[in-house]
């Protein structure tokens, strides 16, 4: 049994920050959204380019994301922001926001009778927010309730050798406590797919996971190229991967070598029950931590080779390095530093510990590095065309 | 003990991952599972590139983690770096799929 301290929610979550994020439904809204997030301190803008002449499978995804961010256990209440009317509807969001329980608001910029009129009303409606959330204490909870979620980032050959491992002995741990891990990036399954499919719970699973590689490879292949260069990528090549195949059997490292839950769609909720799950995404890290991000992982373990700023607004990012020099080259990309265990006298178990005692000083309130420089980026992978 | 500076991850491996950097000529030892491979270094490769254990000829498998990560391009020799110019890949080969459409 080990307590963390966390802020409750009326949906029985718990959250180890308490974010008020603006959400624009549409990019026609983004501006509105970040202007009332710089007038609003600690106001979270979620801003994106999609929501918008889009077909019904990329409406529901789209949707499903941005819910997905304005009620994750990390989120106190959402201001959502519409420009006039869109497929992806202001109200409707504001609604299914509000049955969580949380605090929500519909601001309408059409509605309102324009941008400046608009914007004064999601300032109003953020400022009340940002206070009452302020107000709220955090109190001791399991850390059962936790949820933890895996990328790699500018991958190279140290990472499946070293910090992948910690990052798969510190996931465990907290699965071992009843909590819940997510990892992502199918196409970095490529050539390790069927060991990852005998990790399966059961043959459902199995299948699952061989046909969503499947379809990455036939999505690929359709484009008539060469997919090397995209993956691996130049950085990665650089830090000594040849193919894919290597990149994805490196990546596979940070799942440890457990059971494997379910797989769920991109963005759709990781479930309650305790254990390892996968989350159909791209290899591109912006596009994957947004979907574990909108699946409800309360923080992001990013174990990266050369370092990487990919982080995220609502989970807070941990990042952690194995090779000798990222510490250095790219400080402020670099939370934790196990090097010493590749190249040094140090274990994976001791990397393990540093990663882990990072985490539960992070859950209980530390800002990680991005979180005190502000960094983030929100990309929601899509499937289709515009229309 | 080999070289704890050039890792081979499964037995059956035939490349191995430098994690210093490694100088032409220069002959290392690899421990790869139970056994030692001792083998002459023929071009400087970099921290985190990888070396052939053994000869690899033309479209065999290159094996890392005792898995294939692609096949050899071109006949590989033991000590040679291993990388995108003699190894390809045979996921998401969207360039082959078009040759064979």
């Amino acid at each position: 049994m080990t307590d963390f301290l966390g802020y409750e929610r009326s949906d029985g979550s718990i959250g180890i920050r308490n974010f008020v994020p603006i959400i624009a439904t549409a990019p026609y809204a983004n501006d509105t959204v970040k202007r009332a997030a710089e007038i609003v301190d600690d106001a979270i803008p979620i801003t994106h380019p999609l929501g918008r002449c889009q077909t019904k499978p990329d409406v529901f995804q789209t949707y499903r994301t941005l819910l997905g961010y304005a009620t994750h256990p990390n989120t106190y209440g959402a201001v959502v922001v519409a420009h006039a009317g869109e497929i992806v509807d202001g109200d409707e969001l504001a609604d299914d926001i509000a049955e969580t329980g949380r605090p929500s608001a519909s601001i309408n910029i059409h509605d309102e009778k324009g941008v400046m009129n608009g914007l004064k009303a999601t300032v109003n409606a953020t400022r009340e927010m940002v206070q009452d959330a302020s107000a709220q204490q955090r109190q001791p909870h399991d850390i059962s309730n936790l949820t933890f979620g895996i990328n790699c980032a500018t991958s190279d050959t140290t990472s499946g050798l070293c910090q992948h491992k910690a990052t798969a002995g510190a996931a465990w741990r907290l699965i071992d406590e009843g909590g819940r891990a997510v990892f992502a990036e199918t196409p970095e399954f490529f050539g390790g797919e069927e060991g990852l499919a005998e990790r399966a719970v059961n043959d459902d699973v199995a299948q699952k996971i061989l046909d969503y590689v499947d379809n990455w490879d036939q999505r690929l292949q359709e484009t008539g190229y060469d997919v090397r260069g995209a993956q691996p990528t130049p950085d990665n090549m650089d830090g000594g991967l040849t193919t894919i195949e290597e990149k994805a059997l490196g990546a596979l490292v940070k799942s440890g070598d457990g059971p494997i839950q379910d797989l769920v769609d991109y963005a759709e909720q990781i479930p309650e029950e305790s254990g390892m799950y996968i989350m159909d995404s791209p290899g591109h890290g912006a596009e994957s931590v947004t979907g574990i991000g909108a699946g409800g992982a309360h923080f992001m373990i990013i174990s990266t080779g050369q370092g990487h700023t990919l982080s995220n607004a609502i989970m807070p990012t941990i990042k952690i390095t194995g090779n000798p020099g990222s510490a250095e080259r790219v400080p402020e990309e670099t939370d934790v530093d196990v090097s010493e265990a590749l190249v040094g006298d140090q274990t994976i178990d001791w990397a393990t510990d540093e990663l882990w005692d990072e985490i539960m000083e992070v859950v209980n309130g530390k800002q990680t590095l991005s979180e005190v420089l502000g960094e983030s980026q929100f990309a929601i992978h899509r499937i289709g065309p515009s229309t | 003990m080999g070289d704890s500076h050039i890792v081979a991850v499964e037995s059956d491996d035939n490349v191995a991952t430098a994690i210093r950097e490694l100088e032409d000529g220069e002959t290392v030892t690899v421990g790869v599972g139970d056994d030692e491979v001792r083998v002459e270094v023929t071009e400087d490769v970099t921290f985190g590139h990888k070396i052939a254990l053994e000869d690899i000829p033309e479209g065999e498998t290159v094996y890392k983690y005792g898995l294939s990560i692609g096949y050899a391009s071109r006949d590989i020799e033991a000590g040679e770096w291993v990388h995108a110019h003699n190894v390809e890949s045979n996921y998401g080969r969207g360039d082959l799929a078009e040759e064979t459409a």
